[in-house]
Formats: C-alpha cells, structure tokens, sequence
C-alpha cells in the first residue's frame, strides 16, 4: 500500500524553479534515500514532504491524504528532521521533549525512553545550547520520533553525527516510511532500498542504489 | 479547548523559562525604560504643575518602544534558533501556538512595567495608584496581541526591525490615545476614566479576536 504518491510536484521561487514535475512514488515501510550535488533540490523536496512547504503545482498524497488541505492531521504521523536542530538553547534536553510532548500532546513518560534511544541519557539535564553539535542533532532525532511518527522525513541526519550515527539511524527508521537526503552514498546504500537521484530539480530516475548511481 | 489552552500553557512557559535562564530581555528593558524617563525629566523641565499633563506621554512613550523590542523578541528568537517551524510542525493549532507567545511576551512587558511606573512616580511626583496599573495593564493586552502578530508576520523578513514599528504603531494608536486619557484622570487630570478604560476594553476585545483569527494564515500559511 502507497504510504507516499506525488505527482508532478513543483516549486518555484520567482523565476528559479527549485523542483521540477517531480513524481514519486513510495510503498508503507519503505526507505528512500535522496541523492544530489548542493542546489540539486533536495531540501526543497523534503520540506515539501515533512508539509513544510506548499509545492507551487503538483499533488502529494502522504497515507492517503492530501498534503496541503489535511496537513494538520498529517503532521501527527510525521517526524521530520531539518538542517537545523531548531533546539531551545536554554532548555535542558529533557525539558526541550517535554515541550513537545506538549504539542504533539504525547504522555511525558515517553521522554526518558526518546533519550535513551537517541543515546543522550547523560546529558538528559544539560542545556542544549551546551550540547555538542552531534548531541543536538540527537535530540532533534528524538524530537522527530518522540510522537512515534510513521513517516520520518530526514534532511542530512548524519550530519554531524559520530561512527555510531548509521546504528542509531538504522534504529529509529526501523518499521517506518523514510525519506531520507544524504551526500553519503555508503549510507544511503545501507540504510535504503531504493534510492533517487536530483539534479537541478528534476529526478534522474528512482532504484534501486547501484543502478541509480550506474 | 482544553487542547489549546495546554499548547498556549506549553509555549509561554518555555519561553518564560527561557527569559529566565537567559535574563536576556527583561534587564535590558528594564535599564531602556529607566533611562527614557531620566531622559524625559531633564528634556521637559517638569515641575508639580505639568507632572500630571507630561507624565501620561512619557509613559507611553517609554511602554510603546520597550514593547516594540519585547514582541519583536517573541519570534526573532524562534526564527533565529529555526524553532519556529519545529513547533509549527506539530499538530497543535497555530492559534493556541500564537497566543503562548502574546501571553509570555505580555507578561515580560509587565514585568518591564513594574519597574517603569513606580520610577514614573519617583522621578516626575505622580501619583501612582491602582486606577494607573489596571489602565496599563488591559492596554498592555491589545498591544501585545497585536504586537505579536506583526512580529510573527515580519520574523521571516530581513527588515523586520523596521517593519515592525511600521506596522504596529498606527495601529497602537487607539491605546494610547484611551491610555493615555485613562492614566492622565488616574493622574489627578479630569476627564471620564471608566469611559477611557470601557475603551480600552472594546479595543483589548477586538484585537483580541481579530489576531487569534488571523495568527492561522500568519503562522502557517
């Protein structure tokens, strides 16, 4: 069953066309890793997926739903990580979960289990302003599953992250549809079974790794 | 409603904490609306006989830019962690989102207030009394409504320091012309000041609803 289906999905800004009649297609539990040199259209993909941009035309259907009118319930079933952790510097990481079980009106229980996944158990009071870069991409894994998403949209994931990353990503995308961006092909290659390739807006073509890189 | 009453809960509190831990604001404030009225006292040459006819314009004077830079904070800070959109990204309602924000930027403009109208007092011999706190406090609440919706409509923009001065003073107007008649009878000047704080009032009302209504295409669209 389809979890993603997009249809010509397009973005301009002005005149720059930043995604061009992208199609795609993506199956429930399915990992798709997306490929592409910087400028390639990659963020703007994802930002598109995760509901946080409004494709210019085109349709996308996430589960089932359209992405533009019921993107308020949409927004429950993804998680969605972005270039930047968009942490509160001044919370602990704890209290920066704990506000957004607020939001997402998860049970706070879930916090202690997050952290521990995410690996971030002894740091779980330090302000995250204090944190490493590596530590605050962590938390903003586990804000992205903290509400247990089916869909995780992830820009780059493992920037930043240390030789554990891949281990710790290959967890939380378990038993979820992924979408994820990376330069790193040896990642996408592993953690992904089909991947796409952008260049200048447009795909290349979907596969699996080795024919798309081919 | 209980929904949106815990989101609105939820983000005033962490923002409130955040201004806590951090003493960005509030001091700063503090120090500005201080040194306005240190300032106002030698420019006007007050004296006991134009206190009372002086003071009001130099309280608002000193509200109206501390305020300027209190809802412009609101959501500078979020754009600038790129927090915004992770809240925005949740199921809860940009509206309840929206009103966290004007409530906890409310209240540190208050906390501003503290510090501005016993100084007000001390400084030009005005009375200070509670007709004076409750006129500035229900203006405090249009003011940041509205304040906080064009913060969040600029935040995305370059020029938001100036923007936000643009857009928001000629709508404040109507405070300040109610407030300042309200504070001026509380002062000892005549005049009616249930019918200036009836104004005052209407006005909270109207900007209140308007801003909630609004906050949904500003926030999310």
């Amino acid at each position: 069953m389809s979890a993603i289906v997009a249809h010509e999905l397009t973005q301009r800004f002005g005149s720059d066309v930043a995604l061009d009649a992208v199609d795609l297609a993506l199956d429930r539990g399915e990992h798709l890793a997306v490929l592409g040199d910087n400028g390639a259209g990659k963020t703007t993909l994802l930002r598109i997926l995760a509901t946080a941009a409004r494709p210019t035309s085109g349709r996308l259907e996430i589960f089932g739903l359209d992405s533009v009118r019921e993107r308020k319930a949409l927004r429950a079933r993804i998680g969605f990580v972005a270039h930047a952790p968009g942490l509160y510097p001044a919370l602990s990481a704890t209290e920066n979960l704990e506000f957004f079980c607020a939001l997402h009106d998860v049970d706070r229980k879930r916090v202690p289990e997050v952290l521990a996944l995410v690996g971030l158990n002894d740091v779980a009071g330090r302000p995250a302003g204090r944190l490493s870069r590596g530590e605050q991409q962590r938390l903003a894994i586990g804000r992205a599953i903290l509400h247990n998403p089916r869909l995780l949209v992830l820009d780059e994931p493992d920037a930043s992250l240390d030789a554990q990353g891949p281990d710790l990503l290959a967890t939380v995308m378990r038993e979820r549809t992924v979408v994820l961006a990376t330069h790193d092909h040896a990642l996408a290659n592993r953690l992904c079974q089909r991947t796409m390739v952008l260049r200048d807006g447009r795909s290349l073509g979907a596969g699996t790794h080795l024919r798309v890189v081919r | 409603m209980n929904r949106s009453i815990a989101v609105a809960y939820a983000v005033a509190r962490k923002d409130l904490t955040s201004e806590w831990r951090t003493r960005e604001l509030v001091p700063a404030l503090g120090q500005f609306v201080v040194l306005a009225l240190v300032i106002a006292n030698f420019g006007f040459q007050i004296d006991s006989r134009n206190a009372t006819v002086i003071a009001p314009g130099v309280l608002w004077l000193a509200l109206v830019f501390a305020g300027l830079v209190a809802f412009g904070r609101a959501f500078a800070a979020e754009r600038e962690q790129a927090s915004l959109e992770a809240m925005l990204l949740t199921p809860a309602s940009a509206a309840a989102v929206f009103a966290g924000k004007a409530v906890a930027a409310a209240l540190l403009l208050i906390a501003c207030e503290a510090v501005l109208l016993p100084a007000l007092a001390l400084m030009f011999g005005t009375p200070f009394n509670a007709a004076l706190v409750a006129a500035v406090l229900i203006a405090t609440i249009g003011m940041a409504a509205l304040g906080c919706l064009f913060a969040a409509m600029v935040a995305r923009v370059r020029s938001r320091e100036v923007l936000l001065p643009l857009l928001t003073l000629p709508l404040w107007i109507p405070f300040i012309v109610a407030g300042g008649q309200a504070v001026q009878v509380a002062m000892g000047a005549g005049g009616s000041y249930n019918q200036a704080v009836a104004l005052l009032i209407d006005f909270d009302i109207l900007f209140v609803v308007l801003t909630s209504l609004a906050a949904r295409f500003v926030l999310d669209d």
